[in-house]
Order: C-alpha cells, then sequence, then structure tokens
C-alpha cells in the first residue's frame, strides 16, 4: 500500500521551518506566561525544533483525517512536553492555539500537563509516565509491519528518560522483530530534572549504547534545522530492518538566555516582567543567528 | 537548621522530609537516601552525606532494588520520589526484593491523590490497595506536614518495610499542636472529639473533614474525626470503639480509590469483628480517570470535597439504627 498522504503534502523550507520553530516558542512563552501553574519549559524549548521538524515537514500526518490508516503515527514518550506539542500541532491545524491557552489545565480541559488520547483525539497515545513510548511504538511499527502499511512510527524520548530499563527492552526488542519503519528522536538536552548528565548519571557513551543495541545511529544538532530535516530525508525505507534513533543534540530551555542549561528551568512560570524578558531574549537570539547566517554566505 | 512550625500555619513537609533526614543522617550512620531524579528537596542530606546519597536518574525499578541490597547488608535505606511511578513502576522490587524479606526500606514519596493537575499518569489513586496487599508492609498516609518528621524517626527502629503517603507536600496546614497527640506508628488520631458520628480520613483530606466537623458544630452536631494515618495494620480496636461511641454512625473519606484503600480496611475491621453499623459512607474517587483541574476542584467533581463530605455525614447522622 503507498502512503497516500505523501502526495498531498507540501513541504516546507528550511527558512520556513526555522519561523514556524520561532512561533512555536513564542507561543509557548505566551501561554507560560498566562498559565497559573508550573509549564516544563525547559524540555518544551529544547524539543521546539524537533516538533516543528516533524510536524511541518516529516511527519505524513493529515489534521482533518486522524484516523486515516496510513498516517504516520507519533507517539510523545517525555510526555512533560505535552503543550509544546499542542501547540506545533495546532500550527499544523490540529487544535486551535486559543483553545490551549484559554483551557490549558483547568478543570475538564481536553489540554492537560500530560497528553490523555481519550480527551485529546489527535494524540497517538495518553503518555506522562517516562519509559512508556517505545514500547508503545515498537506496537504500532510490528502492527503496521503485520497489515504491510508503509507508514512510519515516529517516537520523541527525553535522554534522561532512557535512565528507565523499559526503553533498552523496547530497544532490544525493536532490533529484533526488524523494525525499519521505527524512528526514535531523543532530545540529548545533557539535564534531567534535578542534575545535569555526568553529575551523577552517567550517560555516555550514549550513541554507541544505541549502536550496541542494532540501531541505525544519526547525530545532529537539535536546534539545526538543516540538520533535522537532512536527518529525516534519510530515514531508511520503513521495509528495511534496522530502527533508526536521531540523536538530536540540545540545550534545555533554548532561545531564552536565562533558561538555557538552567536546572531551575525544569519546569516553571513566567510572571509579566519575566515573560517580557524571555519574549526579548528569543526575539535578540533569532536577530543574531540571522546576521551570523547571513555573514557566512 | 531544623524546620520551626507552629500550629495553623502553612508549612512544607517536603522540606520537613530534607531536614529531619539530614538530621536522622547524623544520628545513623547506615542511613541511605535513594531518590530516581526527585531530589531537590534532599539537598541538605546530599550535601552532608554524599557518600550516603545515591541518584539513579530515571530508574524507579533500580532504585529500589539498589536499596533492598543496601539493606540487605544492614544499611536503613529511604527510597523519596514520585508514588505513582515508586508504587506501580516499582511494585515488584517492593513486593519480591523488599517485603519478601522483610527488609527495613522506608518509600516515602509525593502525589498520593488527586494532587497536582499533572493528569491520571501522575496521581496515584490506586497506590494504598497495592501497598496493604503486600505482606510485611506497614502503610502510613500522612496529611500533617510536621508529622512527616516524627513518622521518619520512629521508623528507624522498624526491621520490616514502610510506605509513607503524601500529597504534593509543598504547603499544608499544620494541623496537631506539638504534643498534643501521642503520634505513633499503628494508633490512629483522634483528631476532634465526637459523639454523633465518626469521620475516618488521611491525608490532605483530613484538613478538609476537620472542617466539615468544625461547621456541623454550627448546627450542634457533635462530629468525631479521627486521622487513620496508618492503614496497616489497621487501629481496629480504635474502629471498634468509634463504632462504640458514636452511634454505628461512620464517614470514610479518602483521596483514593473508594474501593481499596481506608474505607474498605475499615470495612474488613467492621465484617471481621461483628460490628453492628447504622450508616457507611464511602466518599472516595470513583473507578474513572480523572482528568485535569485544581485539587479541590477534582475533589468536588468526584464527590469527596468538603461540601459532599457535610451532606454524607448529616446523612449518616440522620440515618435510622
Ligand atoms: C516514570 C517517571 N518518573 C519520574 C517522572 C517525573 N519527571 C518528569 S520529567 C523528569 C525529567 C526528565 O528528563 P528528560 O527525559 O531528560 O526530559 P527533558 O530534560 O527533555 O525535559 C522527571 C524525573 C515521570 N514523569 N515519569
Amino acid at each position: 500500500m503507498d502512503n497516500d498522504l505523501m502526495e498531498t503534502e507540501q513541504r516546507h523550507s528550511v527558512a520556513e521551518l526555522e519561523d514556524l520553530a520561532f512561533e512555536l516558542r513564542s507561543k509557548l512563552l505566551q501561554l507560560c506566561g498566562t498559565y497559573e501553574g508550573a509549564v516544563h519549559i525547559g524540555g518544551d524549548l529544547s524539543s521546539a525544533d524537533i516538533f516543528t521538524a516533524l510536524f511541518h515537514y516529516g511527519l505524513h500526518v493529515d489534521p482533518d483525517d486522524i484516523s486515516n490508516p496510513t498516517r504516520d503515527r507519533f507517539l510523545l514518550s517525555k510526555g512533560h512536553a505535552a503543550v509544546c506539542m499542542y501547540i506545533a500541532m495546532s500550527m499544523r491545524g490540529f487544535f486551535s492555539y486559543e483553545g490551549i491557552v484559554d483551557t490549558y489545565g483547568l478543570l475538564d480541559s481536553a489540554y492537560g500537563m500530560h497528553p490523555c488520547k481519550v480527551q485529546l483525539p489527535g494524540v497517538e497515545a495518553s503518555t506522562g509516565s517516562l519509559g512508556h513510548g517505545l514500547p508503545i511504538a515498537v506496537g504500532m511499527a510490528l502492527s503496521a509491519r503485520h497489515r504491510g502499511e508503509t507508514h512510519r512510527v515516529v517516537c520523541l524520548l527525553g535522554d534522561g528518560e532512557t535512565g528507565e530499563g523499559s526503553v533498552w527492552e523496547a530497544a532490544m526488542a525493536a532490533r529484533s522483530n526488524e523494525l525499519g519503519n521505527l524512528v526514535a528522536f531523543v532530545d540529548r538536552n545533557r539535564q534531567l530534572m534535578t542534575s545535569f548528565d555526568g553529575e551523577r548519571v552517567v550517560l555516555e557513551p550514549y550513541p554507541d549504547k544505541w549502536a550496541a543495541f542494532g540501531w541505525n545511529v544519526i547525530q545532529v544538532n537539535g536546534h539545526d534545522m538543516g540538520e533535522l530535516v537532512s536527518a529525516i530525508d534519510r530515514f531508511p525505507a520503513t521495509d528495511s530492518n534496522r530502527p533508526t534513533v536521531i540523536i538530536c543534540d540540545t540545550v534545555k530551555g533554548k532561545g531564552v538566555d536565562f533558561m538555557e542549561a538552567n536546572l531551575a528551568w525544569h519546569a516553571g512560570s513566567l510572571n509579566p516582567t519575566d515573560l517580557a524578558r524571555a519574549l526579548a531574549a528569543l526575539e535578540s537570539g533569532r536577530t543574531h543567528s540571522s546576521a551570523a547566517e547571513k555573514e557566512t554566505v | 537548621m531544623p524546620v520551626t512550625f507552629t500550629f495553623g500555619e502553612m508549612l512544607s513537609a517536603r522540606s520537613v522530609i530534607g531536614t529531619t533526614l539530614a538530621e536522622l543522617g547524623e544520628t545513623h550512620e547506615n542511613l541511605w537516601v535513594l531518590t530516581p531524579d526527585i531530589g531537590a528537596t534532599l539537598v541538605e542530606f546530599r550535601d552532608k552525606y554524599p557518600d550516603r546519597f545515591v541518584d539513579v536518574g530515571l530508574a524507579e525499578q533500580v532504585c529500589v532494588g539498589i536499596a533492598a541490597g543496601l539493606a540487605y547488608d544492614g544499611n536503613i535505606p529511604v527510597v523519596s520520589g514520585m508514588l505513582p511511578f515508586l508504587s506501580m513502576r516499582a511494585l515488584e522490587q517492593i513486593r519480591t526484593d523488599v517485603c519478601y524479606p522483610n527488609l527495613p526500606v522506608k518509600i516515602i514519596g509525593t502525589h498520593g491523590g488527586l494532587v497536582g493537575n499533572g493528569g491520571s499518569t501522575h496521581y496515584a489513586v490506586e497506590d494504598l490497595a497495592l501497598m496493604c496487599a503486600l505482606t510485611n508492609m506497614t502503610v502510613t498516609s500522612i496529611g500533617d506536614p510536621a508529622m512527616v518528621g516524627e513518622i521518619l524517626r520512629q521508623s528507624m527502629s522498624m526491621t520490616g518495610p514502610l510506605y509513607i503517603r503524601l500529597a504534593v507536600g509543598k504547603s499544608d496546614k499544620v494541623l496537631y499542636e506539638p504534643g498534643q497527640h501521642d503520634i505513633r506508628i499503628g494508633k490512629g488520631i483522634v483528631a476532634r472529639e465526637g459523639s454523633d458520628v465518626t469521620i475516618f480520613t488521611h491525608g490532605t483530606v483530613v484538613a478538609q473533614a476537620l472542617e466539615a466537623a468544625e461547621s456541623l458544630a454550627e448546627d450542634g452536631r457533635s462530629v468525631r474525626v479521627v486521622d487513620m494515618f496508618t492503614l496497616k495494620p489497621i487501629d481496629a480496636d480504635l474502629v471498634v470503639q468509634c463504632a462504640e461511641e458514636t452511634g454505628g454512625r461512620f464517614v470514610v473519606v479518602e483521596d483514593h480509590l473508594a474501593y481499596g484503600g481506608l474505607a474498605s480496611r475499615i470495612a474488613d475491621v467492621v465484617v471481621d469483628r461483628g460490628i453492628h453499623l447504622t450508616a457507611f459512607e464511602r466518599l472516595g474517587i470513583p473507578q474513572v480517570y480523572a482528568g485535569f483541574g485544581g485539587d479541590e476542584e477534582l475533589r468536588d467533581k468526584h464527590g469527596y470535597g468538603l461540601t459532599a463530605t457535610i451532606a454524607a455525614t448529616r446523612r449518616a447522622i440522620a440515618a435510622k439504627p
């Protein structure tokens, strides 16, 4: 069966994707400024470029046909980045951004701190307890294989999350079942909730771990849209026999200087002054990077 | 710096855990503290005793397994984390590695009940049922933030495993005056005297039950409130005594599934001891995945908030013998 969603989609350029990622980050910060409780802003910002590359370039999905059997499946294993996924999906046409901002975290809202498939059809799985997404993704990939379907199953994990044994049990199962239709993205921001990688938990040699489990390993700068796009372009054929992991080097809190690589910003909220500071920081980071680009051209 | 606290004021149970463990680390050289990346409030212990602090990262199962290994070797390990993940991901480690050999491992954590607005992945609502099922396990659920320190101190001489359940633990009201009650694991606390009906409760909703009793007192009702903070072993004698002294009228309110927690433990005592009751009102979480919302909103939505507690207590008082 051909993936009929592929033909209907137009793919964005790298520059357009960069603009979308900027918009995603701005919207995230706005929400963090309006919502009273804490938002997992650090891990949202580190994943923002990955979400953008997936929802606006890599994934064959149709917001108007969320149960199309040929759609790619996206599973957010690091479920605490739910709000970043909701907004990325809203920008792709799945949900309304206003609906998210107006109800996030409130009683009976579909948009909660962690995604719930029952309350929010369009997300593929209920997650939030870390270490669950990849095993479920293996099940979905096995099912697609069995049915002769050619879509991919894509799963986003946190690097801290990969401390869970279930991740490696799933990695082994994926290799054993030769699931070339499975792709894992790891947001390698080198921070857990309460420590930096290497302080108390040593994750390195990280790519070697995945390679030792028999996976294709691709390493990219997770904030370089060109590299993310080319990794997506290099996804192996879905009927190949090895699962692929894209290890994305990222910075937790990326784009907002006072949040970057700062343990205090795993989760937090922004008062009006801090929101203004955060938006200004985001804006100035953008001007700098486009200026730097012009210089190198 | 010991945490100082005053009756009626707000206090963070997490900070009490942090300072108490740091204090106990001094007197108990075999005390270890372990966490699966939930160590923010354990900093004082970590800084004082870095050699006896283990943060395994995101790995609840191995955290409990390591604690068992330490305990086999004569140490007293305290595992601190988030209860939905400790009580479910590491359930078999708790049961087989800790309870089966009856080791003095303490599991302490937050997110017991519909608290914190994380959704059903982040609410421990089945944990007391699971823990009470385990042979050798002592099970507690604590609402008064100041009490946590006392329980941890008492637990140092326990020879078997202990489970300590807290809500979010960031800011709760201090319920008891220092020295007002004899706080002992296994003994219920009569938090308020009364003769018309007994409300049995534990954890965060103790404060709510006391509020309900206060409001009913304005109507001349005499409501006893029992903080049954130890669910296992249950204080069966106190249950019998309350049946005799409050007309066989019981209300149970808890932030846990209505079936499987304290209400079920008390119902077992009622049946096993042949108690004749006039009323038994059971308030807790129904068999649903509760969704998002504030703590109080969720309690109201699911029928065990303040208004529901007052209504159920009135029903129990009005019941015909
Ligand atoms: C099983 C489980 N244990 C603990 C938590 C609490 N928690 C949420 S996020 C987090 C840190 C996750 O680190 P990482 O996977 O690296 O995510 P990121 O840094 O990208 O936010 C922890 C401990 C959880 N959600 N699930």
